[in-house]
């Protein structure tokens, strides 16, 4: 450093990427730390059980890889409601090709995700649909095409046997949906912090002007995060049949909601311009856990519902405070 | 101005601690009523700190503010307004799709049986803007259709509507041309006249002795001197802003060879609704000056030529190839740069490090295997921050945190990265300190003599004159002359902007 007046008085804080989003990430890992220490208590021999903790995270599993894809979506300041209807017509397309064998429906189910996935991009992108109004839009036709496809009844998978490992199966002990959760969130945190790919993504949301001020292909760059949003529902679509063991058109309903949800509480910004994996993954995990806290204490839907939502409020409310 | 006048404002030994920086480490200075008191200092001198405490928006750590000889509540922007201090900020902070009538009681509207009472309203604004000799300006225009200079003005009557005894202005003549500088300053005088005390900050130097009636220079958070009278010489001006003498504002002109390449040929470019068939060449080491009025469509013929906007009719040539119409990554990739016009809202990122924003434009230089090599991307990028003196060069700092004239550099070091070929500037040094221009300009000429052909865009016909080989004017869309740079004059430059015919000042054209 050349000059005096360089002494630096905010180095710390910029010592590496990302770390702005640290604040939030430690509190929701205390959220996290909270939740299991209520549920002991609250729910101690249920909650703890082995089987417990493992259903609750093959739950999250298939949130928690929407919401991966959702996180690249939210950071270019788009949105995606169409996953949940995305997923059950993905798993329909997959389930026509039961007779194929399991190959075909994994095939199947994650190109209609892609298919899907690349018409929102396309209306976004190209067609210059608001992303709410063409996730909206595509939220009712993958509904109606799953319905259409599946002459409205679902479709059995028991014979796939290794479809139904991804949904129910374990490797030395680990759910096999964790697992590919895990992996999804691995490639995606590489993808969104290590290569220049998941720069572009955030320039885009942060600034489009500025990004293609510098050279950004800023349309192609949006069409390709609902692209992969697509492909992360196929691959959720996977995870969701082989543990119903079955294709069922009305699978997903609201899923989206609980993904967006994920994503915000975890510290991406709906603005666009931020977006952080790590976060999305313990806001996957919070959900999960209140989720199943609920169940095991009986509390009636309504209640539930009326707490998911609180939740999400606070969670948000939280972030506006420590970000400022 | 006598002597014996008591200080409207008066500001005694103020400090203000930010967490971790000293922003204002001692300030004294008094403004009187009727007088202008300029503001000058560099960017991160303390000027926006010192406005804010002023204003009410931050409490000074230490020291006081009389006004009229009482102690002002601080940290009160109310109590602030309340005792008559306005605000006019750099960027205009009107609602565009306001009427005028409306901004100007925003906030404060007259009200009858509870109601709008729109008639008062109406009947106030065209008093207001009449006390400012600005009747042409109408209570019923929308503040979208004005042009910039009509604009402030409404900000100005906005102020006077709450019987401001104090104005502060912050760089006001930042976004205008020469011409609408000059209502500013009548409006301005009008003021004084009136017995208002304005505190006038500005980065154009030439502007001190035409409007001021005495100069407070700042560095470092401190006032160096204080209470000068206006027309002290400029040198002695920026010898104290920049803490040594500056001799040489403008580099010297490089020579362009007469037979160098032609790497940027623009043929006929029109684009709705503001370029009309604009045709020019730039050769290797040339740096070639665009001037003209605001909104003649400068800033919108780079735009066209970069490749942001498509345009309707013509072509873009770089080294003898034609260029795709509206894509601008592709004359990036064959060697073209843009720093654009709004830095903060076009050019950068201002939530990402400056190494990201540096390296933004060229990540394959960092690219391995498809992963970015975050250790050779802050090696790489600080190496160019600390060639162009960015203060601070620490690549990873936050850019929102640098002044502006720093903002910019960051800017230039991505294309300084790139080695590209062509470099477009618009407006490369509006807002930023005297300091930094010199700089900036010996950036340029560098750029230049290394063969790099540069094409600037200015308000500031001073910078036109000093940095470019050749000239164009443009008015209305339309490239009408061109000077060769090291004849040309202010008189000459500025006939050929302003059209004969153009006398309405107020209406920004039909866009």
């Amino acid at each position: 450093m050349s000059t005096a007046e360089a002494a630096p008085p905010a180095n710390k804080k910029a010592a590496g990427s990302g770390k702005s989003f640290d604040i939030q990430e430690y509190a929701l890992v205390g959220v996290i730390a909270l939740l299991v220490v209520a549920g002991t208590i609250l729910k101690g021999d249920s909650f703890l059980s082995t089987d417990n903790l493992f259903n609750v995270l093959r739950q999250g599993s298939i949130v928690g890889v929407l919401a991966i894809g959702m996180t690249f979506v939210i950071a270019t300041a788009g949105i995606d409601l169409s996953v949940g209807s995305m997923l059950a017509a993905s798993g329909v397309a997959g389930g026509l090709l039961v007779d194929s064998g399991s190959f075909a429906f994994i095939v199947g189910a994650i190109l209609m995700g892609l298919a899907l996935g690349a018409v929102n991009g396309l209306a976004v992108a190209y067609g210059k649909v608001v992303p709410f109004i063409a996730t909206l839009a595509m939220l009712l036709m993958a509904r109606g095409l799953a319905l259409w496809m599946s002459d409205k009844t679902p479709i059995s998978l028991f014979d796939l046997d290794a479809v139904r490992w991804f949904g129910t199966g374990e490797v030395i002990g680990i759910p096999s949906s964790l697992i590919v959760f895990l992996a999804v969130a691995a490639i995606g945190w590489v993808l969104l912090n290590r290569t220049p790919y998941g720069r572009y993504v955030v320039a885009v949301g942060g600034n489009p002007e500025a990004a293609r001020i510098a050279g950004i292909k800023v349309r192609w760059i949006l069409f390709s995060v609902y692209a992969l949003s697509g492909l992360c529902v196929g691959i959720a679509a996977i995870l969701l049949c082989g543990r119903l063991a079955s294709a069922s058109p009305v699978a997903g309903n609201l899923n989206e909601l609980d993904a967006i949800a994920a994503v915000v509480i975890g510290g991406t910004s709906l603005a666009g311009g931020r977006a952080t994996i790590v976060g999305t993954v313990l806001g996957v995990i919070t959900f999960a856990i209140v989720f199943n806290l609920l169940t095991l204490m009986n509390l009636a839907v309504e209640i539930q519902s009326i707490t998911k939502g609180g939740i999400i409020l606070a969670a948000v409310l939280l972030q506006r405070r420590s970000s400022s | 101005m006598s002597e014996s006048t008591a200080p409207l404002l008066e500001v005694r030994g103020i400090t203000k601690q930010y967490p971790g920086v000293m922003a204002l480490k001692g300030m004294d200075f008094d403004v009187r009523a009727g007088e202008v008191h300029c503001l000058l200092g560099p960017n991160g001198a303390g000027k926006s700190t010192l406005i804010k405490c002023i204003s009410g928006v931050h409490a000074p750590t230490e020291g006081e503010i009389l006004i009229e000889g009482k102690p002002l509540p601080v940290g009160e922007p109310s109590q602030s307004m309340a005792l008559g201090i306005g605000t006019i900020y750099q960027e205009l902070d009107l609602v565009e799709d306001l009427r005028v009538a409306e901004s100007i009681f925003l906030g404060h509207e007259p009200r009858r049986l509870g109601l709008l009472d729109r008639a008062k309203m109406r009947a106030d604004t065209t008093a207001l803007l009449e006390r400012l000799e600005h009747g042409d300006i109408k209570p019923d225009m929308f503040v979208r259709q004005l042009r910039p200079a009509a604009q402030q003005i409404v900000s100005i009557a906005r102020a006077l509507s709450r019987n401001v005894k104090l104005l502060i202005m912050d760089e006001p003549s930042a976004i205008l041309d020469d011409g609408e500088v000059e209502i500013l300053f009548g409006v301005v005088r009008k003021l004084t006249a009136d017995g208002v005390g304005v505190i006038y900050i500005s980065h154009r130097l030439d502007e001190i002795p035409r409007i001021g009636d005495r100069v407070t220079v700042l560095s470092d958070g401190r006032t160096v001197a204080t209470g000068l009278p206006a027309d002290t010489p400029r040198a002695q001006l920026v010898e104290k802003m920049v803490g040594r003498k500056v001799d040489q504002l403008f580099p010297d002109r490089a020579k362009v060879a007469p037979d160098a390449d032609v790497v940027l040929d623009v043929r006929g470019v029109s684009g709705l609704p503001r370029v009309k068939e604009c045709s020019f060449q730039v050769r290797a080491g040339e740096v070639l000056g665009i001037g003209g009025l605001v909104g003649a469509g400068r800033s919108e013929l780079l735009r066209l030529v970069y490749g942001l906007d498509k345009p309707n009719t013509g072509e873009v040539h770089l080294d003898g190839k034609k260029l795709p119409a509206g894509n601008p990554a592709v004359a990036i990739e064959r060697g073209m740069g843009l720093a654009p016009e709004d830095r903060k809202s076009q050019g950068l990122l201002l939530q990402w490090s400056l190494a990201k924003n540096v390296s933004v434009a060229d990540m394959s230089r960092f690219t391995t295997a498809g992963f970015i090599n975050l250790r050779e991307e802050r090696k790489q990028t600080g190496e160019k921050l600390r060639e162009l003196n960015t203060v601070p060069d620490n690549p990873n700092r936050i850019t929102r945190e640098l002044s502006g004239g720093n903002q910019q550099k960051v800017v230039l070091a991505r294309w300084l990265l790139r080695e590209c070929r062509v470099l477009l500037l618009d407006e490369p040094t509006r807002g930023v300190d005297v300091g930094a221009k010199a700089e900036i300009y010996r950036l340029i000429a560098e750029l230049s003599a290394a063969g790099i052909a540069v094409v600037v865009v200015s308000s500031e016909m001073e910078e036109l004159m000093g940095l470019s080989s050749r000239i164009l004017i443009m008015r209305e869309g339309e490239l009408v002359a061109e000077v060769d740079g090291s004849t040309a004059t202010e008189v000459e430059l500025l006939s050929h902007a302003v059209a004969p015919t153009d006398t309405n000042v107020v209406l920004e054209e039909t866009r």
